[in-house]
C-alpha cells in the first residue's frame, strides 16, 4: 500500500511542517524490504518448512500458487511474508522476513488489507470498534494452523469470541437465549467482526459491529421475517429506536429475552404519558383507563396486545 | 515431517472446549488422516450415536431452554476433498459439515464447493425446532411449537479474477402448530386461547458482481425478497365465545439495490455505499365469532380488513480513512438513511345485535437520520497509543393518524420532531509490558429530545480491558459500564449496567489444559409509571416506579485431560445465578400507598426482582477404540430453580442429558 519511497518524501515534509508529524515513520518502511532483496518463489520455502507447505494445499492462499496469475510480491508464501531472498541468504531468521510474530497491530493489518481490503464486508475494518482496540486479522485467524477449512479462524467461531467477550459467553449461557452454543446461531449472524456502517434504525453511537438486514435494516430481521412487516400500524417504537428497546439480544434469565421478567412493567415504562416523547411529541399513550392492573389479565399485557410488533388491522395492535 | 503435520492437525482439538454435549466436532482418531485418491486428498469423520434426556419438574420450561430428546442421532459428520495441486478438473474442495442430523432440535449442514478461479459455492443449512409455553408472559396461552428452517446458497464466478459474478438464493420457513389469544366482544371481555397454524415462508434471490478498475472495486447487488403468511386462527366448542375463526393471508416484497465503491491508495481509503430496501404488504383478514357478551348476552360479530403497506428505506454512506503519516489516521463517516412507513386500511366490522361499524384509516411514520463520525488515532509507538472521536446524529421523525368514516374527509394528526445525539469517544491502547495488553475507553454523549422515556438521553459507557497472553495461556479481566438517565420533569428513568469479568485459559501440556471465566452482569433500573388499577372502577395512579434489579454471576470452568493416545476427559461447568436485590421472598411489604395503589405496588414489587440459579455440568469422555474408530460419551445436567415464581409459575426443572456415539475418521 505504501512504499518506501514515498513515505520518504511524506516524513520529509511533514518533518519540515509538523513537528509532532515528523516523529512520525511508517509502519510499511520499516518493513519494506530492502532493495536488494529478491522474490525466490513457494518451492525454495518448503525447503526449510515442510510442515507449513505439506498442508498449504488446503489453505485459501494457495490459490495464489496454483492459478499463477499474480506477480511474485502477491503470490504464495512471499505474497504475506515478503520477498525471501535475504532470508534464504541469511539460513532464516525473523529479522530477515515479514513475521507476522515479530509485527504491531497496524502493520499487520495493513499487510492482510494489501489483498483484503475491497471486500464489502471488510470496506469498514479500519474504522471497527475491534480495530480501534488493536484486535487485528492475526488476532483471530491463524494462516498456517487454523482450526475451521473456512475463513482460517484460530478458534471455532464462538470459542474465538469468548475469548475476549466474557460477559457475552455469560450470556449465552443464560436459561434463555440465542442457541449459539449449540451451534444453531453464531456470532456472524448479527455482527460483522470487520466493522459495519453506522445504523439505520436508530441514533448510533457504536455500531457494535452489527450486519444488518437488507445491507439497512435490524439485524434481527434476517431470521425474524415476519416482524418485518410494513404494517399499517407500525408500533413506532420497533422502528424508530430497534428491538433493543425490549429485547436483549444475546441471553436473558427472562422469558422471550425480554428485558424485564414480566410484560407490563415493561409497557408501562414507556407508556406513562410524560413529557415529550413518543410520536405525536406529546408523550407515548397512557394504557386505557378500563384496565385494572389488579387483574391478572391485564398484567399479561400481549394477551390482548398480540400483534405487538406491528398489525395491519388494528392501531392498538389487538388483531 | 509426517509427525509434525499431524501434531498441527492435532493441536486445535486438544485446545477445545466445548459448552454443550450436543456436538463432538473436530474430534479425531489417531494420527493417520486422510486417504490420497488420484489427485485429491479425502478426510472424513462421522459420528453416529444415541441421545438420552430424563426430565422432571416442568417440562415446557426444559423444552423451552434445552429441549434435547431422546433419539438415534447423526450426532457430527465433517468431510473435505482438496485437490493436491490446486488443479483440479472439476472442483478444488468440497468442505461437508453437518451437526444434529436426525432430529436434534439443532442441526445443521454446511457445504463448499470451489473450483479455483472459477467458482465457488456455499451452502449454509439450518433448522431449529422450537418450543415456548410462554408462561410468564402467557400463562402458558401463546405456546408454540414451530420449526424453523434457514437455507442460504451463494455461487460466486471467477472468484479470483477482476470481475466477479455472484448469485445466491436465500429461505426461511416457520411452520408448526401454536396457541394465541383474543378478546371478544368489548375491552372488559374475556379473553380467550385460540389455535393457531403457523406458516411463513420467505424466499429472497440475489444477482450481483463486482469488479476492479484502476484500484477501485465497485460491487451491485438486486435482490428480490418475497414473504407470504398464511396463518389461520380458530376455536369451536367453547362456553361464551362458541365459535371463532380468523385467516389473514399477508403478502409481502421487498426489492432492494447495494452498490458499492470501494479505493485506497497509499494515505487515503474510501468507501461509498448506497442501498435501499423497498417493502410492500398486502394483506386481507377476515374472523367471525359468535358467542355471548360479557353482559350474557347473545353476540356474533364478523370483522374484514383489507389494505396494504409501503415501507421503502434508502441509505448512502460514505466513509473516508486518511494517512497523512504512519502514525495517524483520521476517520470520517457520514450516513444518510430515509425511512418511510406508510399504511392504509378499510376496517368493516359487522355486529348483528349492535351496530356496524366501518373505517378507513392511514398511517405514516417517517424517519429521516444524517450520522456523522470522526474518529482520530495516533500512534505514539508500537506500545501505546490514542484514539478519539465525536459523533452526531440528527433524525426527524415525521408522523400522521388519520381514522374517518367512509364518505368523510380525512382530519388526522401530523407531527413532527427531531432530535440530535452528541457524544464524544476517546481510548489508549496500551502494551505496559511484555504480553501483556490494555485497552480503556469511554463514550459520553446527549440527546435532547428522545423518543421513548427509556431512549439514550444523558448516557455514558465505559470500557477496560487487560490481557496477559502467552502461548501456553492466557488471563484477563475487564470491566464495561453503561448508564443512561433520561429523567424529566414528571417522570424518571435511570438504567445502570456493569459488569465485570475474568478469564484465564491454561494449556499448558498437551495432555491437560483449562479454560475458565467469570462475570458479573449488574443492571438496576428505575422508571416512572402512571397507570389504573381498581374496581368495579379503575383510578389513575401516579407516581408509581418500575423498578427491576438484577445481579447475575456466571462461572465457566472446563478442564481436560487426556491419557497419551487413548481416552480425552473434558470436565465442564456452567452456572447462572441471579441473586436478584439480595430479598428473600417475592413480595415486600410498606410501601406508602393506600387502597388499590397499596394492592398494585405489592403486585409491582414482586416483580422488581428474579433471583434464580441455572447451572449445567457436564463432562464428555472419548476414548479410542481403533486407529480410526472412537467411543464417545457425554453428559450433561441441567437445574433451572427459581427462588421465586412470576404470578406463582413454577418453572424449575432439572434434567439429565447426555449422548454416546462410535466416532469414525479416516
Amino acid at each position: 500500500m505504501r512504499n518506501g519511497s514515498f513515505m520518504r518524501k511524506l516524513r520529509l515534509a511533514v518533518l519540515m511542517a509538523l513537528p509532532v508529524c515528523g516523529l512520525a515513520q511508517t509502519d510499511a518502511a520499516q518493513t519494506a524490504p530492502k532493495a536488494e532483496n529478491k522474490f525466490v518463489g513457494s518451492t525454495v520455502c518448503k525447503t526449510c518448512h515442510p510442515d507449513v507447505w505439506l498442508n498449504f494445499n488446503k489453505n485459501p492462499h494457495f490459490k495464489s500458487i496454483a492459478l499463477a496469475r499474480e506477480a511474485p510480491d502477491k503470490t504464495g508464501c512471499e505474497g504475506c511474508h515478503g520477498a525471501g531472498g535475504n532470508h534464504v541468504a541469511a539460513s532464516g531468521g525473523k529479522a530477515t522476513i515479514r513475521a507476522f510474530s515479530q509485527m504491531g497491530p497496524e502493520q499487520v493489518l495493513n499487510a492482510c488489507l494489501e489483498c483484503h481490503a475491497k471486500d464489502v464486508s471488510r470496506a469498514n475494518v479500519r474504522r471497527s470498534a475491534h480495530t480501534e482496540a488493536d484486535v487485528v486479522c492475526s488476532s483471530c485467524h491463524s494462516i498456517h494452523k487454523s482450526q475451521t477449512p473456512k475463513f482460517l479462524l484460530a478458534k471455532r467461531q464462538t470459542q474465538l469470541c469468548y475469548t475476549c467477550h466474557a460477559p457475552v459467553r455469560a450470556e449465552f449461557e443464560m436459561p434463555v437465549k440465542h442457541r449459539v452454543n449449540e451451534g444453531a446461531v453464531q456470532c456472524t449472524d448479527c455482527h460483522n467482526p470487520h466493522g459495519s456502517v453506522a445504523p439505520s434504525w436508530r441514533t448510533g453511537t457504536s455500531s457494535a459491529m452489527l450486519a444488518p438486514a437488507h445491507d439497512n435494516e435490524m439485524p434481527c430481521l434476517k431470521c425474524h421475517v415476519d416482524k418485518r412487516g410494513p404494517f399499517v400500524f407500525e408500533h413506532a417504537s420497533v422502528r424508530v429506536e430497534g428491538c433493543g428497546g425490549c429485547h436483549v439480544p444475546h441471553g436473558s434469565t427472562n422469558a422471550k429475552l425480554l428485558r424485564r421478567p414480566v410484560v407490563f412493567t415493561l409497557c408501562l415504562e414507556c407508556h406513562n404519558g410524560a413529557g415529550t416523547f413518543g410520536r405525536e411529541n406529546t408523550g407515548v399513550f397512557v394504557q386505557s383507563s378500563s384496565h385494572n392492573m389488579l387483574d391478572p389479565k391485564y398484567q399479561r399485557c400481549t394477551l390482548c396486545h398480540v400483534r405487538i410488533h406491528g398489525s395491519n388491522s388494528d392501531p392498538t395492535f389487538l388483531r | 515431517m509426517r509427525r509434525i503435520y499431524f501434531a498441527v492437525l492435532l493441536m486445535p482439538a486438544l485446545l477445545r472446549a466445548q459448552d454443550t454435549v450436543a456436538p463432538t466436532a473436530d474430534e479425531r482418531v489417531g494420527p493417520v488422516r486422510g486417504e490420497n485418491k488420484g489427485d485429491y486428498n479425502i478426510v472424513q469423520s462421522w459420528e453416529f450415536g444415541y441421545r438420552f434426556a430424563a426430565v422432571g419438574g416442568n417440562q415446557d420450561k426444559y423444552r423451552s431452554d434445552v429441549n434435547y430428546r431422546d433419539g438415534i442421532r447423526l450426532l457430527n459428520s465433517n468431510f473435505t476433498v482438496n485437490s493436491k495441486d490446486g488443479k483440479g478438473r472439476w472442483f478444488d474442495e468440497i468442505v461437508l459439515s453437518t451437526q444434529g442430523l436426525g432430529n436434534d432440535p439443532y442441526e445443521s449442514a454446511t457445504l463448499r464447493v470451489q473450483k479455483n478461479g472459477l467458482y465457488r459455492y456455499d451452502l449454509l443449512w439450518r433448522q431449529n425446532d422450537y418450543f415456548n409455553p410462554g408462561l410468564t408472559v402467557a400463562a402458558g396461552q401463546h405456546l408454540e411449537t414451530t420449526t424453523h428452517r434457514w437455507q442460504d446458497h451463494d455461487l460466486t464466478l471467477f472468484p479470483q479474477s477482476h470481475f466477479r459474478l455472484r448469485a445466491g438464493y436465500s429461505r426461511v420457513a416457520l411452520d408448526g402448530p401454536a396457541l394465541t389469544t383474543e378478546q371478544e366482544f368489548d375491552s372488559r371481555s374475556d379473553v380467550f386461547t385460540l389455535f393457531r397454524n403457523t406458516r411463513q415462508q420467505f424466499n429472497e434471490y440475489r444477482v450481483g458482481g463486482d469488479g476492479d478498475w484502476k484500484g477501485f472495486r465497485f460491487t451491485i447487488l438486486r435482490r428480490w425478497e418475497y414473504f407470504r403468511e398464511d396463518a389461520t386462527d380458530t376455536l369451536s366448542g367453547g362456553t361464551s365465545l362458541t365459535s371463532f375463526q380468523r385467516t389473514q393471508p399477508y403478502r409481502g416484497n421487498t426489492p432492494g439495490w447495494m452498490g458499492n465503491l470501494f479505493g485506497e491508495r497509499k494515505w487515503i481509503a474510501v468507501n461509498a455505499r448506497f442501498t435501499y430496501a423497498g417493502g410492500r404488504g398486502d394483506f386481507v383478514q377476515n374472523e367471525s365469532a359468535i358467542g355471548t357478551d360479557r353482559f350474557g348476552a347473545a353476540a356474533n360479530r364478523q370483522i374484514i380488513v383489507t389494505g396494504n403497506g409501503d415501507r421503502p428505506v434508502t441509505t448512502g454512506d460514505f466513509n473516508l480513512t486518511v494517512f497523512p503519516a504512519g502514525r495517524l489516521s483520521i476517520i470520517n463517516q457520514t450516513s444518510a438513511s430515509n425511512t418511510r412507513m406508510v399504511g392504509n386500511n378499510f376496517f368493516q366490522q359487522f355486529d348483528n345485535k349492535t351496530f356496524s361499524f366501518s373505517s378507513l384509516n392511514f398511517q405514516f411514520l417517517g424517519v429521516r437520520l444524517v450520522t456523522n463520525a470522526t474518529d482520530v488515532r495516533y500512534r505514539f509507538s508500537k506500545k501505546f497509543d490514542l484514539f478519539g472521536g465525536f459523533r452526531y446524529s440528527d433524525r426527524e421523525i415525521r408522523s400522521t393518524e388519520d381514522q374517518a368514516a367512509p364518505g368523510f374527509a380525512l382530519d388526522g394528526v401530523s407531527a413532527t420532531q427531531s432530535n440530535h445525539t452528541k457524544a464524544g469517544v476517546a481510548g489508549v491502547n496500551l502494551i505496559p509490558m511484555k504480553n501483556v495488553r490494555a485497552h480503556l475507553e469511554g463514550e459520553i454523549g446527549r440527546n435532547d429530545n428522545p423518543f421513548t422515556p427509556i431512549s439514550l438521553r444523558n448516557y455514558h459507557a465505559i470500557r477496560g480491558k487487560v490481557q496477559y497472553r502467552t502461548k501456553t495461556g492466557s488471563a484477563g479481566v475487564g470491566y464495561q459500564e453503561n448508564y443512561n438517565n433520561n429523567s424529566i420533569r414528571i417522570t424518571a428513568y435511570s438504567s445502570r449496567s456493569r459488569s465485570y469479568s475474568a478469564e484465564a485459559s491454561w494449556n499448558a501440556k498437551s495432555w491437560v489444559s483449562l479454560d475458565t471465566s467469570y462475570s458479573k452482569l449488574h443492571l438496576d433500573t428505575i422508571g416512572g409509571i402512571d397507570f389504573f388499577a381498581g374496581s368495579p372502577r379503575s383510578l389513575e395512579i401516579e407516581g408509581e416506579q418500575s423498578v427491576y434489579i438484577s445481579n447475575i454471576h456466571a462461572v465457566n470452568i472446563g478442564l481436560r485431560f487426556a491419557l497419551k493416545k487413548y481416552a480425552d476427559l473434558y470436565v465442564g461447568y456452567n452456572l447462572t445465578r441471579d441473586t436478584g436485590d439480595g430479598r428473600g421472598n417475592a413480595f415486600v411489604s410498606a410501601t406508602s400507598f393506600s387502597g388499590p395503589a397499596a394492592a398494585v405496588a405489592g403486585v409491582f414489587s414482586s416483580v422488581q426482582t428474579f433471583p434464580l440459579t441455572f447451572q449445567t455440568p457436564l463432562l464428555r469422555l472419548s476414548v479410542r477404540i481403533h486407529e480410526k474408530l472412537r467411543w464417545n460419551f457425554g453428559y450433561q445436567y441441567y437445574g433451572y430453580k427459581e427462588d421465586f415464581g412470576l404470578f406463582t409459575q413454577n418453572q424449575n426443572y432439572r434434567a439429565n442429558t447426555g449422548y454416546t456415539s462410535l466416532l469414525w475418521a479416516f
